[in-house]
This record gives structure tokens, C-alpha cells and sequence, in this order.
């Protein structure tokens, strides 16, 4: 029978980020999940913490520690697990810009409007350095591409409302440009697109096309070109280096509805790490039902196509995400469970679920619903004391108290608590401390 | 398009009663022009469950009713075939429906001239296998569903043939009364602000549930009782056809697919302001619980959204002297001549259902008709309508087939759930532009089906932004009524977002309220991870500052 020291479930980015940190501890880890998470959702960038009124990532989660809130027992691990992440990420291929010191700015939406980030892949970097009042900030993408529409993004970018007080583009002017083949695709979509600028010798000719149009709309001025992020998946570096050296302006991606293609990039990278520590990733296999006995997890059973399989393990880090990801569940008669493990649950009550207004600053007090742990993460029972579950320790969206919509603080969570897991469980596993050096790995996907 | 300055009859409400009684007046030759203070069929008529009723529902109560809707749903097959899908119904003696109204009930339907035939339950059920497994007794009935906006369409396209004329966003705010005459109304335009008057022979409130707010602007009491009917959208048919409990009509006793949905009604409950309720909990739980008496798996079904209608009931003041025609038509519906109030050229039209439209615009015109001296007869029951020719209702491959036969070529499908292709909605936009994101909304279907616009809305809206965009606008191309600039020429691009934007963020808000209420499960997954992409990808909340009209001049110079 199958045996792993430590299974996680789940593939978002807490789920990730323990396996990988279990992994290069030398313990045997299998991560299991029913299918990709948030990081095909996601912007591809790491949202640390951005609660309205702080100026930097780190102002923030000095501000939510003070709350009842996941960073109030985590924020001593933020730092480190964050250049652990943005370390791991540049050594395999995936450099990202910003850190928990870089001030949190507004850079412009795929629908037009704006959002604030500091910690962002490369590529969507040029985003984030303030804008001049000469500037000419150029919305590009290829025509026929039904999930960009540079009219419409310039339309509304062209409005200094939509900047929110932060500074913008003395102009903004939307291109589409006509690449061979794309107006007789099939129902396009942003994969497509990526893939095309895979291929060196297609990409040459895009790049091409892009670079006549877009010289023709900035007319000589100095400026910005914001393209759909759909340049590259597996040769990503390389044709955004070609797009940055033949464009006339600087590019940056500007991400998508799903599927997020700079999230696709995280989660390859992420599970390359996992594999060339030795961990296994499985994915496509929902968890039936968590065996325990005598208040320990001891193995975990998962539904494939056409039979179960049981892994063994010595403990589970649960990472099944939050209501969106389906970690928690709502039932009919008003409650929230946790449906594997039947964990105890925060939740406002029925009636407060949801507030009138769809776009109410506030947020919904359903969004800080989750599972209260101590500051080892592990869950706590309704009394306030450790539920009898002592190799179970819980991550990411899971966790009560963040409303990570408004305090834009998903991803910080998923990575210190991921990395919290991780080094609790790793270090009994293997009793041995853990290791930091970076493990170079190829995305070959 | 300009108000006209004289028209014979003012039409007030852009239903589907106001629509035919539009396209009535027209072909008796009395040019005639209706306003809505907002699109066509976004009241009652757009707000219901979507049955061609056979009559069933009312043959133990109302057997005038019955007759009227068994013969209405018979021309509406004649005259609207492609709006028709003809699902067919059955009435279901489940084992909580009483022994007597069943028995009863063929009989019932063979005095009300309604179709009824008894089938076989094993039959039945091996059709339709989600239904109650005790079901006892089934009856096959003419019922069908009908889809409201395209058959407003058509009427409206009808009465233009005839010469008359229809305009949306244009809302009553007065009315001139002298010597007992309504000779000039006052109308708003809600998207540019600008005020016009419209003198007017005749004035027909088709206003529904409004009625009372329209009739008060002649000094003349109309008093509703709008009742709340609440309805909820189920993410698949689990019956392709009608399913009604063999009961006294109540609560969660209807299921009708519609498109790629199914839609279960309904309440009813009393409500002060048409304008002013919203769905509750306690409502969806009475609805689903009824609902499982007919489909017992109702409860693990998901549920895409609740909404509610307001139905145009009217009480006759119980000292009321019988107005003109009571004693012809059915309570159902009535005309109300006000002259019986000391307006002689002023008629209501309350209360009916959508099936009976037709024939309620019919008895109203008569009226209008005798008082105005005209004699045409009425032919809306002798011809096809405009746009009909089709025949039939599409099923969902019917867009990609059609596409097929065209020669294929780019299919991009700008709503995956309703196979709605860009091409198609070019080619709506093409006939039908100006338009607004919610007139492409209801015209294709975009955003109609199971997401429910989370991955499609903001793809018209850019559409709708690339025709809108200065470029095709100083070629000459025509904007959107409300979009035709500050008297400096063009709307500026900032303008066109702000048009999008509120489209954009009054969609969200609009489809939140539809989910707050059966917030569960998949549904309350599906609304958490939409809020994750619009608000934490998209930055939704950005735009909805950004959609105050008023902008400063540098905004404006740096959107040009």
C-alpha cells in the first residue's frame, strides 16, 4: 500500500507551497486534489495583503495581525516564506518583481478598471512604476480574442476616476492586431494564444505585427503597451524577452479571467519543485474519505476512475480552500461544514451571510467563514481547544477570520501557512531541520 | 428616434399587453405610439415562469379563464410559432393532491373546451423519470413555454409596419386634463433627461401593475394589489415538458423548462410598491419543499437564481358600479373606461396573464375602438407575426447547425452556455442597432444559461464598445439613444464607459440579488469564486466611482 509521510490535499497555492517546503525536507510527501484551484482563477501575482489604507504588503499585514485574523499567529512567518516563494520561483525560470516593501499600486484591469498589487510576475511588472503625465499607455491584443477587448479597456482607462487618485496615463488608446490564422480559430481562448507564442517561429511573426502597431498608435511618444497575459506558457521567458526587445515601448501582461495563464505558469513551476524533491502530485482524484484512529490521521482514500486507492501516511495538511475552492460547503439549512474531516467551522449566522449590496466596500461576512486553529494550525474545536486530530494541521483559505477579497491577503495567507504546515510537520516527520537551498528544476510543460 | 408631436392613442407600458394593444390600434388604422420608462418586457411579462398556459390551472375556478387561455394558446401557436416550445404539459395527482379535485378534473377541462387526456402513469414516468415515483393519476394537457422578449419583438415590429411607433426609456411624469379630455401627456427620456409632450385623442394604460401610478397623473383612482410571485431557475430541465400538481393552484406547483432551464413557480404574495421587494428565504424553502412533492430529488438540485414578478392584480371596489365589458370577460382581466370617473378618453387595462394578451388587447381596443367612431375589425389573430417564419423554438444546437449551413468560419462563442457565436450577435446587433448590453441580453440569450453572465457580460460590453468606439461613430454609425454627446458632436469614450460600466457593475449587483437568497452549495461556490475573479482579477469595484457621468475635462481630453 501506498505510504507517504505527509499527504497534503488540495493545489492551490497553500497545498503547493507545504508539499514543496515537506518535500525538500527530505520527508515523502503526495499532494492529492480533484483538480486545479486557485492558481488557474488567480492573477498570477501574490497578494500579500492590500486592506485599504495601508501603503506597502508589509504595512498590511502588520495592520491585519492586529485583527482577529489568520496574520495575527502568521505574520512572523510571512517574510520568510515569501522569499523563500519569490527565491524558489526565480531560480526555476519565473522571476517575480516586488516585496513585502513595495508599495501596493494601481495597474490597470482586463475590463478597465484597476487593481492594487506590489508582488507581480515579471512580465506584469512595468505596471507598477508610476506613470508620467507624457505617457501614452497602449492597449494591445489580437483581434478576435473574445477575452480582451481594447476598445472597452481603453474607453474606461481613459477616465481618471478609474485610477482611483493614483496617477495614470496622460493617454490611453486601444489596438487590435491581426495575426495570421487567429480570425478563422475556433472559439479562441487565451491557452491558444500561449501556445502560439511557444512556437519561436509563429512568435516572431506576432511579435512582428505587434511591434508595427503598436509604433503606429504611440505615434513616437514615450509609453506603456498593456497586452493580454498570453505571451508564452512553457517558453515563457523567451518569447517575453523577444516581445520586450522588439517592441517600442515597454510591455507588461495584464491577467485574465480563467484560465489564468500567468497562474498556470505558478502552478507548473510549483509542481516541478514538488517532483524534483521527490514529492508526488496527483490531481483528477477527489478524496472519498480520511481514515482515523485513535485521534490521528492515518490514511487518506481517494476515488479514481474506476477504483480507490488508500495512501498510509503519518499526517495530512488540509488545503482544500475556502467556500470558492470547496473546502467549506454551505448546506441547505444554513450551516457551513467542512465535509472531510467534519471539522468545526467559524461562520456568521444564516441571516448575515451576505449583505445587501453585491459591491458593498465592506465585503460579504460570509468571506471570513473558516476553520479557527492555534497558532500550530491546528484546528480547534468549538470549545476553543485542539480538536482530537493531532497530525492535522490546516492551510490556506481554510482559515478563519481573513476576507481576502477586500484585504487582498489570499496569497499570503496560503504561502506562510503552507510554509507553517510544512516546517511543524516536516521537521516531526524527518526530525531533522529544514534546508534552504534553492533546487533548480526545468517547466517542461 | 424624435416624439412624434400628435398621435391618435397613447400606449403607456411596453409589456406584452401593451405591445398588442399597440399593434391592435395600428391595424384598425389608428396611429398610435407606446412608451416604457424602460426596455420592453422588463416588468411582469418579463418576470414570470414562461407558460403558454392550456387552461388547466383554472378549470375548477375560473372556466371563462380556462376557455380564454385554451383558445389564446391555440392563435398564439398560429400566430407565434417560433416564440413556442411545444413542451406539452401534464396535471400530476401526487399523494398529497385531494381525491376530488382529481376526479374532477378531466370533467373540469372537457366544460372549459381544454384538451385533457389521462395517461398512463408507468408512461409517464418512464418520460419523465425525475417525477415523483407515487405519482397516481397524469393528464396531458396543451401546455407549452413561451419566451416573452422575442414575441414583444415581433408585435412591436407589426404595429411599426402599421405606421405606429414604440420608444423605450421614456417614462409618464404628467398628464393635461381638460374639459374632461387628457389632451397632452408629458414624458421624460430616462437616459438624456430631455422632456417632451405628446398631444394625444386617446390614452391606454397597458401599465400593469403601475396602473394606479398612471392613472393617478389623470386624477383617477385605479387600486392595484400587486402580488409578489417568486420563481426559481433550476441549472437543467429535469422535465422537457409542463409539470403542474393536479391541486388548487398554490405555491411550488409548477415546473416549466424553458430553453436550458427549468423554472419553478411561484408564490404570491401581496406587496405595497411594484418597484420594492425583494426575495426571501423563507419563500425559496416553502418553494423548494412544495416543489419535491413533485420532483422528490428538488431539494439536491441546484438552483441558478430567485426572482420575482409582480402580477397586475386588480380588486374591484366591492360598491363598484360593472365598468364596460365586465360582464363579457372573465375576472381575470378588466377594462376600466374612466370616463365612468370623469375621463372620457382614458382606458385601463388590468389584471390577465401573458397567454391572454391577445385577446385582452382585442376587448380593449373594441372599447377604444366604439368610443373613437372606428369600425375596422380586429385581425391580430388572422396573421403570422413579423419574424416568426421560423416555426418553431430553437433548441441549443440549432445556433451551431444554423452556423454549419452558413459555411461555418469563425465561431467564437461569446457565451459558452447559450452557444450564442459572435458572428450571431453582429448579426443582431446589425438589425437592431442602438442597442443596450441588456437588449443583446435578452434578444440572444447571451447570459442566459447556466453561469448566468459571469464569463460573457463583460464580452458584450466590449463588443458594444468597439461599435461604440469614436471611430465607427464619426463614420457616420448611430449611437444609442442617451449616447449622442453633450451637443458637441460625438459621446466620448469616456462616455461609452461610463454606459458600460454601469451595464457592467448593474449586471453583477442584479445577479447577486437573484443568488442571495438560495446562497448554497455549488450556487454559493459559484458566487464566491465570481466575486474572487470580478473583484479580485477584474477590479470591478474601480468602476463603480468611475460611472458618475460627469467628468473632468482633462479625463476627457486624456480619453480622446
Amino acid at each position: 500500500m501506498p505510504h507517504a509521510d505527509v499527504v497534503v490535499i488540495g493545489a492551490g497555492l497553500a497545498g503547493l507551497v507545504a508539499a514543496a517546503r515537506i518535500a525538500e525536507a527530505g520527508a515523502t510527501v503526495t499532494l492529492v486534489a480533484k483538480g486545479h484551484a486557485s492558481t488557474h482563477w488567480g492573477s498570477g501575482g501574490l497578494d500579500v495583503a492590500g486592506p485599504a489604507g495601508v501603503a506597502t504588503p508589509a504595512e498590511g499585514v502588520a495592520h491585519l495581525a492586529t485583527l482577529d485574523h489568520p496574520y495575527s499567529f502568521l505574520a512572523p512567518d510571512v517574510a520568510p516564506s515569501i522569499a523563500w516563494l519569490l527565491e524558489r520561483l526565480e531560480a526555476n525560470g519565473l522571476p517575480y518583481a516586488g516585496t513585502l516593501d513595495t508599495p501596493l499600486r494601481r495597474v490597470p484591469t482586463a475590463i478597465g478598471g484597476t487593481r492594487r498589487v506590489a508582488i507581480v510576475p515579471a512580465a506584469q511588472a512595468a505596471a507598477l512604476r508610476p506613470w508620467e503625465p507624457d505617457e501614452i499607455l497602449v492597449i494591445a491584443s489580437p483581434a478576435g480574442f473574445k477575452d480582451f477587448w481594447p476598445a472597452a479597456i481603453a474607453d474606461s482607462l481613459g477616465r481618471e476616476a478609474v485610477w482611483m487618485g493614483a496617477g495614470h496615463p496622460g493617454r490611453v488608446t486601444g489596438i487590435t492586431v491581426e495575426l495570421d490564422g487567429v480570425a478563422d480559430r475556433h472559439n479562441l481562448n487565451a491557452l491558444h494564444l500561449a501556445r502560439r507564442f511557444d512556437d519561436p517561429a509563429q512568435r516572431a511573426a506576432d511579435i512582428a505585427r505587434f511591434a508595427a502597431a503598436v509604433r503606429k498608435a504611440a505615434g513616437g511618444r514615450p509609453g506603456r503597451v498593456g497586452v493580454p497575459a498570453v505571451v508564452g506558457l512553457s517558453q515563457h521567458a523567451e518569447a517575453w524577452a523577444e516581445l520586450k526587445a522588439r517592441l517600442p515601448l515597454e510591455p507588461f501582461e495584464i491577467p485574465l479571467v480563467p484560465p489564468s495563464i500567468p497562474g498556470i505558469r505558478l502552478w507548473h513551476v510549483l509542481r516541478e519543485i514538488i517532483r524534483a524533491a521527490g514529492g508526488r502530485v496527483q490531481i483528477g482524484e477527489s478524496v472519498a474519505r480520511i481514515h482515523v484512529e485513535d485521534g490521528r490521521v492515518t490514511a487518506v482514500e481517494m476515488e479514481a476512475a474506476a477504483r480507490t486507492q488508500l495512501i498510509r501516511t503519518e499526517a495530512l495538511v488540509l488545503a482544500t480552500g475556502g467556500i470558492a475552492g470547496g473546502g467549506l460547503v454551505a448546506t441547505h439549512d444554513g450551516r457551513i461544514v467542512e465535509p472531510l474531516l467534519g471539522l468545526h467551522v467559524d461562520a456568521p449566522e444564516h441571516e448575515e451571510w451576505l449583505v445587501a449590496d453585491a459591491l458593498d466596500p465592506a465585503g460579504h461576512p460570509i468571506e471570513a467563514a473558516g476553520i479557527p486553529t492555534d497558532g500550530g494550525l491546528r484546528p480547534l474545536a468549538q470549545d476553543g481547544r485542539p480538536a482530537p486530530l493531532a497530525n492535522v494541521r490546516v492551510a490556506g483559505a481554510l482559515l478563519a477570520g481573513q476576507r481576502s477579497i477586500r484585504e487582498r491577503c489570499g496569497d499570503g495567507i496560503a504561502v506562510a501557512s503552507g510554509w507553517r504546515a510544512a516546517n511543524e510537520l516536516a521537521t516531526d516527520a524527518t526530525r531533522t531541520p529544514i534546508e534552504r537551498e534553492p533546487i533548480a528544476v526545468r517547466t517542461d510543460q | 428616434m424624435a416624439v412624434p408631436h400628435t398621435v391618435d392613442v397613447l400606449v403607456i407600458g411596453g409589456g406584452a399587453t401593451g405591445a398588442a394593444v399597440l399593434r391592435d390600434l395600428a391595424r384598425r388604422g389608428l396611429k398610435s405610439l407606446l412608451v416604457d420608462r424602460s426596455d420592453f418586457g422588463t416588468g411582469t411579462t418579463g418576470r414570470y415562469h414562461g407558460l403558454l398556459h392550456s387552461g388547466g390551472r383554472y378549470v375548477a375556478k375560473d372556466q371563462l379563464a380556462a376557455r380564454e387561455c385554451i383558445e389564446e394558446n391555440r392563435v398564439l401557436r398560429r400566430i407565434a410559432p417560433a416564440s413556442i416550445e411545444d413542451t406539452g404539459g401534464y396535471f400530476i395527482a401526487t399523494p398529497d393532491d385531494p381525491d376530488d379535485y382529481v376526479e374532477a378534473f378531466a370533467n373540469n377541462c372537457n366544460a372549459s373546451g381544454v384538451d385533457c387526456d389521462e395517461v398512463k402513469v408507468a408512461d409517464l414516468l418512464a418520460r419523465e423519470p425525475a417525477l415523483n415515483p407515487k405519482t397516481r393519476r397524469a393528464f396531458r394537457v396543451p401546455d407549452g413555454s413561451i419566451e416573452p422578449w422575442m414575441l414583444i419583438d415581433s408585435i412591436i415590429a407589426d404595429a411599426r409596419r402599421h405606421g405606429s411607433e414604440a420608444l423605450t426609456y421614456h417614462r409618464v411624469i404628467g398628464m393635461e386634463v381638460q374639459a374632461n379630455r387628457i389632451t397632452e401627456v408629458t414624458l421624460r427620456d430616462e437616459q438624456t433627461g430631455t422632456v417632451s409632450r405628446v398631444w394625444t385623442k386617446f390614452v391606454v394604460s397597458a401599465a400593469g401593475a403601475w396602473a394606479g401610478q398612471i392613472a393617478a397623473f389623470a386624477n383617477v383612482g385605479v387600486e392595484m394589489t400587486p402580488g409578489k410571485g417568486t420563481m426559481l431557475i433550476y441549472n437543467h430541465r429535469m422535465t422537457d415538458a409542463v409539470i403542474n400538481r393536479c391541486h388548487r393552484s398554490s405555491d411550488g406547483d409548477i415546473m416549466v423548462p424553458v430553453h436550458t432551464v427549468a423554472i419553478l413557480g411561484t408564490t404570491d404574495i401581496k406587496v405595497p410598491d411594484p418597484d420594492d421587494f425583494e426575495v426571501t428565504r423563507a419563500e425559496v424553502e416553502r418553494l423548494v419543499s412544495e416543489g419535491a412533492k413533485m420532483f422528490p430529488d428538488l431539494p439536491r438540485m441546484r438552483i441558478l437564481r430567485a426572482y420575482a414578478g409582480v402580477r397586475p392584480l386588480y380588486q374591484p371596489p366591492a360598491d363598484a358600479v360593472p365598468g364596460v365589458g365586465n360582464r363579457s370577460i372573465s375576472r381575470a382581466h378588466a377594462i376600466l373606461d374612466h370616463a365612468d370617473q370623469g375621463v372620457d378618453n382614458f382606458v385601463s387595462i388590468v389584471g390577465g396573464k401573458l397567454t391572454t394578451h391577445r385577446l385582452m388587447a382585442e376587448q380593449t381596443v373594441d372599447v377604444v375602438a366604439a368610443k373613437m367612431g372606428v369600425t375596422t375589425p380586429c385581425t391580430t389573430a388572422d396573421e403570422m407575426l413579423p419574424d416568426q417564419e421560423a416555426g418553431h423554438t430553437y433548441w441549443l444546437g440549432h445556433r451551431l447547425a444554423d452556423h454549419e449551413e452558413e459555411g461555418g468560419g469563425d465561431a467564437t462563442l461569446l457565451c459558452e452556455c447559450e452557444l450564442v457565436t459572435r458572428k450571431a450577435t453582429d448579426a443582431y446587433l446589425d438589425k437592431h442597432w442602438p442597442c443596450s448590453i441588456d437588449d443583446v441580453r435578452r434578444g440572444s440569450r447571451v447570459g442566459m444559461g447556466p453561469c448566468q453572465g459571469a464569463f460573457c457580460m463583460f464580452r458584450v460590453a466590449g463588443l458594444l464598445a468597439e461599435r461604440l468606439d469614436a471611430r465607427s461613430t464619426a463614420a457616420g454609425q448611430p449611437v444609442p439613444a442617451g449616447l449622442e454627446g453633450d451637443g458637441h458632436g460625438a459621446a466620448s469614450p469616456a462616455q461609452h464607459a461610463a454606459i458600460a460600466d454601469r451595464a457592467l457593475t448593474g449586471f453583477f449587483r442584479e445577479r447577486f440579488k437573484g443568488t442571495r437568497p438560495i446562497a448554497e452549495g455549488r450556487q454559493l461556490q459559484e458566487l464566491m469564486m465570481t466575486n474572487g475573479i470580478y473583484l479580485g482579477v477584474l477590479g470591478l469595484e474601480s468602476m463603480t466611482s468611475a460611472s458618475a457621468p460627469k467628468l473632468s475635462e482633462e479625463a476627457l481630453d486624456a480619453a480622446r
